[in-house]
């Protein structure tokens, strides 16, 4: 094969180290590991005697079969290698020959596999086809808002600003549909003009409101995690502050169903703190206070006079003890006083000078609440307000939105972290602004710029600055506004927006090159930190280093211990395991009444931090279907029936080896996206690990499907399996549902949100036995997680899903032999995660690229 | 971690956010002069469409919740459209057509609601991929706005319910770009649509500001453009030959982009916008969220700033609950009635529900002066869903209802009923002849529908 190298890219030192071979490690490593060819013989007789039974062109004209295969010739496998993977793929699932019919022994079956594996594989490695990424790879809205923060130092919650992405293979960073509309257009302009005014801290020509809701379904009962002790609900926003400024920060509470704030006998205190300064609070006044000891209730019309908050001090400033000021009102609540009580909270808007930067607002609630209360009184986990003729449950006050508003009377930019970042030069003159925009295209590219690269952004600064130069002398003012209106244009430059690879110039169609070391950093940068790289990347790019091996290495393991290594946690497992559906599951309230959404982001944040332990330790990838710990709190902890964990915060919970719970599939998470809102689903359940722990996704329902009883013919209710039977006397769905069911059913001890129960919804205990697709019989969870550690495919699967995300493409079948280098590489290392990544990292999808 | 995020999602029984999210100051926002500058001899015609998701509550064994009993000027409402009965008089329904593009052909039995929305609108068999090359047809919302649209700041919006970030909610070997629109510009370039009312506010009415303001940003917006035209250009040298035409594809879009700004500039100066307060996000419960997304169109219509929507009442496949109407069955699970009577009625108090908000709408259209009518009278609605039995995923007798005047082109208090396997896209073609825009062909179509004008016009 030829290698070509990247010409017209800027690294000068790369063609010295090209190497003849692709991703070196793969190919001397699939060398030495591809078993040596078995006789075409033997293995045609396998073919004949256990695949041509049935797959004949005779077979398939008639219907029965979707492929045809006798007329494959053994002798050349790679002419048609696009079907023999898909054999291949039949073959170490399980799934072919199909339950019931004939199989060859095991050393057979799997060693046919493995010749067809080796004869594929040696022919691609004779010929590597890397396969060819989008020469346009539009950042998608997470990674928008990550390069923002990388470049700006400025976190900005970017889905009020951009429109989410659509999923093709699974992820929403696939470069093919990653279009460009018009609208999107609009939206990118219109956000740059916000960031950058965030960003260089200008005055905005009016405050802008920013509006948090919280979730209606969140028991505010309890200290949510992250929030100080002492407190109860409330909620916790990381706002950036864009100036020096006053900000007004309005919360506001929830009513019941008949729109009116409960009645609460003990006052309800709401503290509003910045960065962990108390900045003011607002009281609810109970209604047990006595009569005469408070003021008298306001008037229908005389709404509550100013906020009780004192005028608090400026965060940074000496802490002042503000003043709590209570409005008590007597015992008696007649209409007009209820209607005057729900107006409480209208007036509460508390204005504080605040310093520019990003910073934590905390509003929450004073725990006032005695235990004694609180057990006895909380009939479920979940809060549900009163309406007519359902009590309140709720126990406090509980907050259902913040609105803050600003910046109102700036005084100046002031010096926000993205000042600090942006603003690396102090002169406020030309040579500055050249400096400062230099170095932010180079982040903002993620390459070394030209002259005809700033050009246009010095152009834009000049124009900026003069406008404004016209409309006061002020040199700094004007100065900012020039590197605000040049960093508006940064920000929609095509070259920031997108990724763009270009092949080598007068190449050839269909041609492998190497991937260049400075294109080579953003694909590592935006694989593991779904964002732009960083200087030590870009340098190492910029002299030719990245891509030799051992620094390459090196520096995947250095991104991976990043912070910013928590976005392949979020996106990509996020994404592979379904976490994201966890927000639109709405288990019914009559079967799950406990079910809130402090039990659902539980439930998110135990499979983030369980996998995000596995990648950071650098465990073995089957440690996510066994490991023996994972990570609760005590609410968790409660649903799961694990003893002595108490309190809000995570903490890692070493569970008995071997449980049912271990691992992936014992997690609330997961077992609650596979399931249905009223029950569990045992063809969903088993779908899910078809496709995302098999890599073999079963063939869509037809239409018309018949009708699954609830009940028998006497009306008495059917137990899961006994519906799920129904399906097996279908042929028509019998064929792929014998595949799904015995699956999922194997996980019925788990409940629609994950619980553990021995008794399903007939009442009769639960059957929970399994069977693979091969056809081998297991029982339970634990028989589940056994088949599937012993299965041929779970790191395969893993590794596909990976490299999906990766590259941001669908794998083809020319992929598949990179995808069983990697794995053949990791299984030396335990299939440890790094070896996977890296493994990645060093595989010829990823490091070359074929010329369009 | 409990950091509330700004974009919200929708669970939840609370009522009572309607009154914190009303858009307040809604006379003062129409632009002085806009709605009655019209005049009789030439007047503004909209064009929207509205889809339910998942088909409606009907098999083809005798249980119909849809379709009216009886033809022509004679004809009982259907359950599902009796709130729509006010309306009667500006309410066609059509019953009969299909939509063959739809179905599945070589493509397997995968993919009927990914193809019943992908071809809604555009009458053609969408590629089945999840690559680059997805590839449909141009759809008729976007053949009007080419004409209709061409005035006004926006050519078209494209408004949505659903979140379209879920993993594994689209089926198999279709890319989700083919669920989450039925919008499409070119046959390689779907439109996005948005479900956060804030955002559609801000691209209605910018983020406030004097109109000097906006025409100042308007013009630093145009010299932007301008530049990253430049920049397009520069890049598109430094590519291979087939990566160029990739690059002609964006930028037909910045230039779109620059059109609009220069519609923006042409007209800015002249209205006065006070400044506003804008929806400030997604409200949790979906009628709230519904209505709020049908103020926005009317606003929009109103001020003039657009002419042509089409609006998803949910994703195909969606699994949302309406516990606030007693269905707490995910909305595709229930879709699926197995012919059971009781589903089928549960179902049917869904489409009626989705009915009682539209009449809302109308009702909204039917009271807003517009020239020398309402702005229903000037507007031609397409209300219905890409599957009929949904049991069925069946792409035929589609259930479709056309509502508005169209300007003294349609007349209504009609149940019109078209001869089995009538191509969908027929009436598409009619109804752009309805509105004024020109066009001969629409994906399948085979020509217009016989659908006479009022008499007397």
């Amino acid at each position: 094969m030829r290698i070509l190298a990247p010409k017209g890219l800027v690294c000068a030192g790369l063609a010295a180290w090209i190497a003849a071979v692709p991703a070196n490690h793969s190919t001397s490593a699939a060398a030495a590991q591809v078993p040596a060819p078995s006789p075409v013989a033997a293995n045609r007789a396998t073919f004949e005697r256990y695949c041509l039974t049935c797959h004949t062109t005779r077979q398939k004209e008639r219907g029965v079969v979707p492929v045809a295969l006798d007329t494959l010739d053994l002798s050349r496998i790679a002419a048609d290698a696009a079907v023999w993977e898909k054999v291949v793929l039949k073959l170490r699932a399980g799934v072919m020959p199909p339950a019931g019919a004939p199989r060859p022994d095991k050393a057979t079956h799997d060693g046919f596999a493995s010749w067809l594996e080796g004869e594929l594989d040696r022919s691609w490695t004779a010929n590597p086809d890397p396969g060819r990424t989008e020469p346009f790879h539009r950042l998608n809205r997470v990674e928008y808002r990550n390069a923002v923060r990388d470049l700006l130092d400025l976190d900005l919650d970017v889905s009020a600003l951009l429109p989410g992405d659509d999923v093709s293979y699974g992820f929403d960073n696939i470069a093919g549909v990653l279009k460009l509309s018009p609208t999107l257009m609009e939206r990118y302009l219109s956000a740059a003009q916000k960031v950058s005014r965030l960003a260089v801290g200008t005055t905005p020509r009016t405050p802008s409101i920013d509006y948090y809701r919280v979730t209606d379904d969140l028991s505010q009962d309890v200290q949510l995690p992250g929030l100080p002790l002492g407190t109860r609900g409330g909620t916790r926003i990381s706002y950036a502050f864009p100036m020096d400024a006053v900000y007004e920060i309005r919360p506001r509470l929830t009513r019941d169903l008949n729109e009116s704030l409960p009645l609460y006998t003990e006052p309800q205190v709401l503290e509003i703190s910045i960065d962990g300064q108390r900045i003011g609070t607002f009281t609810l006044p109970g209604i047990g206070a006595r009569e005469g000891r408070g003021a008298p209730p306001p008037e229908l019309d005389d709404p509550p006079s100013d906020p009780p908050a004192t005028p608090p001090p400026s965060p940074g400033q000496a802490p002042a003890r503000p003043a709590i000021s209570q409005i008590v009102q007597t015992v008696r609540a007649s209409a007009k006083e209820r209607q005057s009580r729900n107006r409480a909270d209208e007036r509460w808007n508390l204005r504080v000078p605040v310093k520019a930067g990003q910073r934590e607002v905390v509003i929450t609630f004073l725990n006032r609440v005695s235990a004694l209360d609180e057990s006895a009184r909380l009939p479920f986990q979940r809060p549900y307000p009163a309406g007519v003729n359902i009590p309140e449950t709720r126990l406090g006050a509980y907050l259902r939105s913040v609105e803050i508003v600003g910046p109102i009377d700036a005084t100046g930019p002031g010096q926000s972290d993205s000042r600090r970042r942006i603003f690396t030069c102090s002169t406020k003159d030309d040579v500055c602004a050249r400096k400062i925009l230099s170095t932010l295209a180079r982040r903002a590219y993620r390459r070394p710029v030209t002259t005809a690269d700033l050009e246009p952004l010095l152009s834009f600064y000049r124009e900026g600055s003069s406008t404004f130069a016209g409309a006061t002398a002020d040199k700094k003012a004007s100065f900012d506004e020039g590197i605000e209106r040049a960093l508006r244009r940064l920000l929609v430059s095509p070259e920031f927006l997108f990724r763009v690879e270009r092949d080598p110039a007068s190449t050839p169609t269909g041609r492998a090159y190497r991937v260049g070391d400075i294109d080579l950093a953003s694909r590592l940068s935006f694989f593991l930190w779904s964002s732009i790289p960083d200087d030590t990347l870009l340098d190492l790019a910029e002299r030719g280093q990245l891509s030799t091996p051992s620094v390459l290495s090196r520096e995947v393991r250095r991104m991976l211990a990043d912070p910013r290594a928590d976005a392949f946690v979020t996106n990509f497992a996020g994404q592979w395991l379904f976490l994201r559906n966890l927000d639109a599951a709405v288990p019914v309230q009559s079967i799950f009444p406990d079910f809130d959404d402090g039990l659902r982001q539980s439930f998110r944040r135990e499979t983030e931090l369980f996998f995000d332990s596995i990648v950071r330790e650098d465990r073995s990838a089957f440690d996510l279907l066994r490991a023996d710990y994972t990570f609760l709190n005590e609410r968790l902890a409660k649903h799961y029936g694990v003893p002595n964990v108490k309190g809000s915060y995570f903490r890692r919970v070493t569970l008995e080896n071997g449980a049912a719970r271990n691992g992936l599939l014992g997690q609330g998470a997961i077992l609650t996206v596979t399931s249905y809102p009223d029950r569990t689903s045992p063809v969903v359940r088993g779908k899910w690990i078809l496709e995302n722990l098999l890599g073999t996704p079963p063939p869509p329902p037809l239409p018309n499907v018949p009708p699954l009883k609830p009940t028998n013919k006497e009306g008495a209710v059917l137990s899961m399996r006994q519906r799920m039977e129904q399906h097996r006397a279908n042929p028509v769905c019998a064929s792929c549902h014998a595949m799904m069911d015995p699956l999922g059913l194997s996980l019925e001890n788990f409940d629609a949100v994950g619980k553990w129960r021995t008794l399903g919804e007939s009442s009769a205990a639960i059957d929970a036995k399994g069977r693979a697709p091969d056809g081998t019989v297991f029982e339970g969870p634990t028989g589940l997680r056994d088949m599937l550690l012993r299965s041929d495919r779970f790191v395969p699967t893993l590794t596909e899903k990976m490299l999906t995300y990766a590259l941001g493409r669908g794998l083809e079948y020319s992929d598949m032999p990179a995808v069983r280098a990697i794995v053949r590489d990791a299984a030396k290392n335990d299939y440890r995660v790094s070896s996977l990544i890296v493994g990645i990292a060093n595989s010829a999808p990823f490091r070359m690229r074929k010329t369009g | 971690m409990f950091i509330t995020q700004r974009h919200l999602s929708r669970r939840t029984v609370l009522r009572g956010m309607g009154a914190a999210l009303a858009l307040p100051l809604l006379d003062s926002m129409v632009p002085a002069g806009v709605a009655l500058a019209q005049t009789a001899a030439r007047p503004i015609r909209r064009l929207g469409f509205v889809y339910m998701p998942n088909g409606v509550a009907r098999n083809f064994t005798g249980i119909n919740y849809w379709t009216p009993v009886g033809e022509g000027a004679n004809f009982e409402l259907s359950q599902i459209l009796t709130p729509l009965a006010p309306y009667r008089d500006r309410l066609t329904v059509i019953s009969g057509l299909a939509q063959h593009q739809a179905d599945a052909f070589d493509d397997g039995a995968n993919g009927d609601h990914t193809r019943g929305t992908s071809s809604w609108l555009s009458g053609v068999h969408c590629k089945r991929t999840e690559g680059a090359d997805v590839k449909n047809g141009t759809t008729v919302d976007q053949i009007a706005a080419a004409e209709i649209g061409k005035a006004t700041a926006l050519p078209s919006l494209e408004l949505a319910i659903d979140l379209n970030f879920l993993a594994g909610q689209c089926e198999n070997s279709y890319s989700c770009a083919y669920l989450n629109t039925l919008s499409w510009r070119s046959e390689t370039a779907p439109m996005p649509t948005e479900n956060n009312p804030r955002i559609v506010f801000e691209r209605l009415f910018g983020d406030g500001g004097t109109s000097a303001e906006r025409l100042t940003q308007a013009r630093v917006n145009a010299s932007i453009i301008d530049s990253v035209l430049d920049d397009l250009n520069r890049l598109s040298q430094s590519l291979g030959a087939t990566d160029r035409v990739k690059v002609g594809e964006y930028v037909d879009s910045v230039r779109e982009v620059e059109r609009r700004i220069q519609r923006v500039e042409k007209g800015g100066g002249t209205s006065e916008l006070p400044t506003l307060e804008r929806p400030s996000g997604i409200p949790e419960r979906f009628d709230e969220h519904v209505k709020l997304m049908y103020d926005l169109q009317w606003l929009a219509f109103r001020a003039d700033l657009t002419r042509v929507t089409t609006f998803m009442l949910g994703r195909e496949l969606n699994f949302r609950t309406y516990p606030e109407i007693g269905i707490n069955e995910g909305h595709h699970g229930l879709s699926h009635h197995q012919d059971n009577p009781n589903q089928l009625a549960k179902y049917a108090r869904l489409g009626t529900y989705q009915a009682e908000l539209f009449a809302w709408f109308l009702e909204k259209l039917h009271s807003t002066p517009d020239g020398d009518g309402s702005l229903l009278d000037h507007s031609l609605f397409l209300y219905g869903a890409g599957l009929s039995n949904p049991n069925l995923h069946a792409h035929y007798d589609l259930p479709l209802a056309m509502v508005g005047g169209a300007a003294g082109r349609m007349k209504g208090g009609r149940h019109l009923v078209f001869p089995a396997e009538t191509p969908m896209t027929n009436l598409l073609l009619t109804m752009l002849d309805k509105v004024g825009v020109q066009a001969e062909k629409l994906g399948d179509s085979t020509g217009k529908l016989p659908i006479e004008p009022l008499s007397g016009v």
